[in-house]
């Protein structure tokens, strides 16, 4: 017993020692840090190349992507109250993508800001104001139509960061847990550009809109309210709410809704017609997190605009037109093309070995049971990243994802940060 | 005669440090670490692996209490690496948000998620222990300091008193002589040793001598080791206004 309690002293003196010996090394580590501090720098920049291969869906080739990518942005406080702030990106791509030129240049922010008062903020400029807490619909996004011009990756985070803005007149007045914002958007022009340097400002400002934007904290939410008005069009409101369920899990609502004409009517210049009554959207979730930095995040979208089984059965077994046009119409809206989706992600931040995040992502339509699922592998070290991503897209003839070209297709990309 | 003063004025300092309450030395040694007005500074991280460096962030931090309940608020603006430059962290006790100037995302974050490698969200941003913990005992005894030489220390026994608490028992070894924090280990609810933090390099910011470096050391791999060091302070006003989501999309630093 003496013995057994003298081997179990001797060990934990032994354990004590090594871990005291440890902290010391730790402790000499941090003495030899260095002392430089690194200092903020107004831009950003990077360049990014990409390899990819898509198989062809139509008759099983194979086509091969190469591009070159440039991305900047500048956000410099001038003297007093000023701000200006320009982000720019310019895609080459061979092929081109498809309807447009080999190079897009988007313009996704040029503003100027300025703070007349500690509590009120102005802004004029092209401005990307997005809206929504939801990760993959947004139905709150009301300047998301036509923000779309490159699609180089259908991550939302990616497709959420190359898109351009809208030229608009932002205000925001702020009080201590709340603000009001109100944004001012003019119609200048009706048509899109295909050309690939111009500011595209058909795509952007086709209409005369206004936004208001309220929040206020209470205990543990945030609900901010919108309302939407655009010309020749009802008015459409909105809210967005999250809350904490435990330490590791975030619920989140987003919903918009109002009157007015379904998608199809909309797509097919029909508003006139049809039923033009209350509609919804809503996009509903949660996202999880464990302890080794995994986040699942599991969200049910429903848009009551769209094509409900019976109108979308019927829309793809009649004449292709109506349904080219619908398919075009919702892909530059981002919409959903059918009333139900499930939208699933993981995201291992670290995995494996440290800097290496890997992210799972799966779209499944309701209606039609089609699916995509994307599978990305990142890695970043001091100012490179490297990215493997692969892409499947499966379901029947005209569904929502069997009608992609690319059954599947993959990309390498390496990207080096500048500045 | 002399003699006497000093004997009195060791006997009514070592009596008044032994008259403090366990809950009373958490006090003082939140003073040491944390200025008692709203400030801002430069956090350099720097994550090691088995001696080799494997990643750096500097964040530009801005920080003030709650006039309420006196924890901090923090807003937290990543200045390296390139790739994160620009993103903001807003804390304010459970309500975390994320904010990605590329993207105009704001993200809720729940307290589980981490973003910053080995070092917790408590870690980055200022604490005061006692408002979320209680210190049940006070023991004296010697311990190793992050400079490396043997100091006389109360050692502090702490538990969480607020769910707002990440950790479920501190132990803290604070100096006898000024209340300095010395170094500290979290554990879990089972017990597990999560890390040990050593507190370092005083220096005089405030009017106060107070550790400008934190050293963080693994509990479970010992040669995973974080250093967190503060420079650039300043005094500075944080107004209310900016402590919430709808500000991030327009902060910007002066």
């Amino acid at each position: 017993m003496r013995r057994r309690a003298a081997i179990a002293v001797l060990a934990g003196l032994t354990i004590a020692a090594q871990a005291s010996d440890q902290e010391t090394d730790a402790l000499r580590l941090a003495d030899a840090m260095p002392e430089d501090v690194v200092r903020a720098s107004d831009w950003r920049t990077f360049a990014e190349l990409g390899l990819g291969a898509a198989r062809q869906r139509r008759d099983g080739s194979v086509r091969h992507d190469r591009r070159l990518s440039l991305d900047v942005r500048f956000d410099h406080a001038l003297s007093g109250d000023w701000r200006v702030v320009f982000a720019d990106r310019l895609d080459i791509s061979d092929p081109a993508q498809a309807g447009s030129d080999q190079a897009i240049n988007t313009v996704k922010e040029t503003y100027l800001g300025w703070r007349p008062a500690p509590d009120a903020l102005l802004d004029f400029g092209r401005i990307n104001a997005r809206y929504g807490v939801a990760m993959g619909y947004n139905p709150t996004d009301f300047f998301r139509a036509g923000a779309l011009r490159s699609i180089v990756s259908i991550d939302p985070a990616s497709m959420k960061e190359n898109r351009q803005g809208s030229v608009m007149l932002r205000s925001q007045w702020l009080w201590t847990g709340g603000s009001l914002t109100g944004l001012v958007s003019p119609d200048l022009e009706r048509r899109p550009h295909r050309d690939g340097f111009n500011l595209n400002l058909g795509a952007t400002n086709p209409r005369d809109r206004l936004l208001l934007a309220l929040s206020q904290k209470i205990g543990g939410f945030n609900p901010q309210i919108l309302i939407f008005r655009e010309a020749a069009a009802p008015t459409r409101f909105g809210l967005n709410l999250t809350g904490l369920l435990n330490d590791a899990t975030v619920a989140h609502v987003e919903w918009s809704g109002g009157r007015g004409p379904g998608q199809l009517e909309q797509a097919l210049g029909q508003s006139a017609y049809g039923s033009h009554g209350w509609r919804n959207r809503i996009a509903t979730g949660l996202t999880y997190t464990t302890s080794n930095k995994l986040s699942l995040t599991a969200e049910w979208h429903y848009n009551g605009s769209a094509l409900n089984d019976a109108q979308w059965t019927a829309l793809r077994r009649g004449p292709p037109l109506p349904y080219l046009g619908y398919r075009l119409w919702a892909r530059d809206a981002q919409e959903l093309p059918t009333q139900q989706a499930l939208f699933l992600r993981a995201m291992w931040q670290d995995a494996l070995i440290p800097h290496l995040d890997l992210t799972l992502m799966h779209n499944r339509d309701l209606v039609d049971a089609s699916r995509r699922t994307w599978l990305e592998a990142r890695y970043h070290a001091e100012r490179w990243e490297y990215a493997l991503q692969w892409q499947r897209n499966s379901g029947s003839t005209l569904s929502s994802y069997g009608v992609m070209p690319d059954s599947r297709s993959w990309q390498a990309l390496v990207r080096y940060y500048f500045n | 005669m002399k003699k006497l003063l000093v004997f009195l004025v060791a006997f009514f300092a070592a009596w008044s440090a032994h008259a403090a309450s366990p809950q009373e030395l958490l006090v003082a040694s939140d003073a040491v670490r944390n200025p008692d007005h709203a400030f801002g500074l430069t956090n350099t991280l720097v994550e090691y692996r088995q001696g080799k460096q494997t990643e750096s962030s500097t964040l530009a931090v801005y920080s003030k209490a709650d006039p309420q309940g006196g924890q901090f608020r923090s807003l937290v603006r990543y200045v390296a690496p390139a790739r994160d430059a620009g993103k903001l962290i807003l804390f304010n006790g459970k309500d975390m948000w994320f904010y990605d100037p590329a993207s105009q995302a704001s993200i809720r974050l729940s307290p589980q998620q981490r973003l910053l490698g080995q070092a917790s969200n408590g870690d980055v941003v200022t604490v005061n222990f006692a408002r979320d913990y209680r210190a049940e005992t006070a023991v004296e005894e010697e311990t190793q300091d992050g400079e490396r030489k043997p100091r006389r220390c109360y050692k502090l026994n702490i538990v969480a008193s607020t769910p707002d608490a990440t950790y479920h028992r501190i132990e803290m070894w604070i100096d006898v002589s000024n209340s300095r924090p010395v170094k500290a280990r979290f554990y879990t609810k089972s017990g597990k040793l999560l890390k040990t933090a050593y507190y370092r390099r005083y220096q005089k910011v405030f009017g106060a001598e107070r550790p400008t470096e934190t050293v963080i050391i693994d509990g479970l791999e010992p040669d995973w080791v974080t250093v967190m060091r503060y420079s650039d302070w300043v005094k500075r006003e944080v107004p209310e206004t900016w402590l919430q989501r709808d500000y991030l999309p327009r902060f910007r630093p002066e």
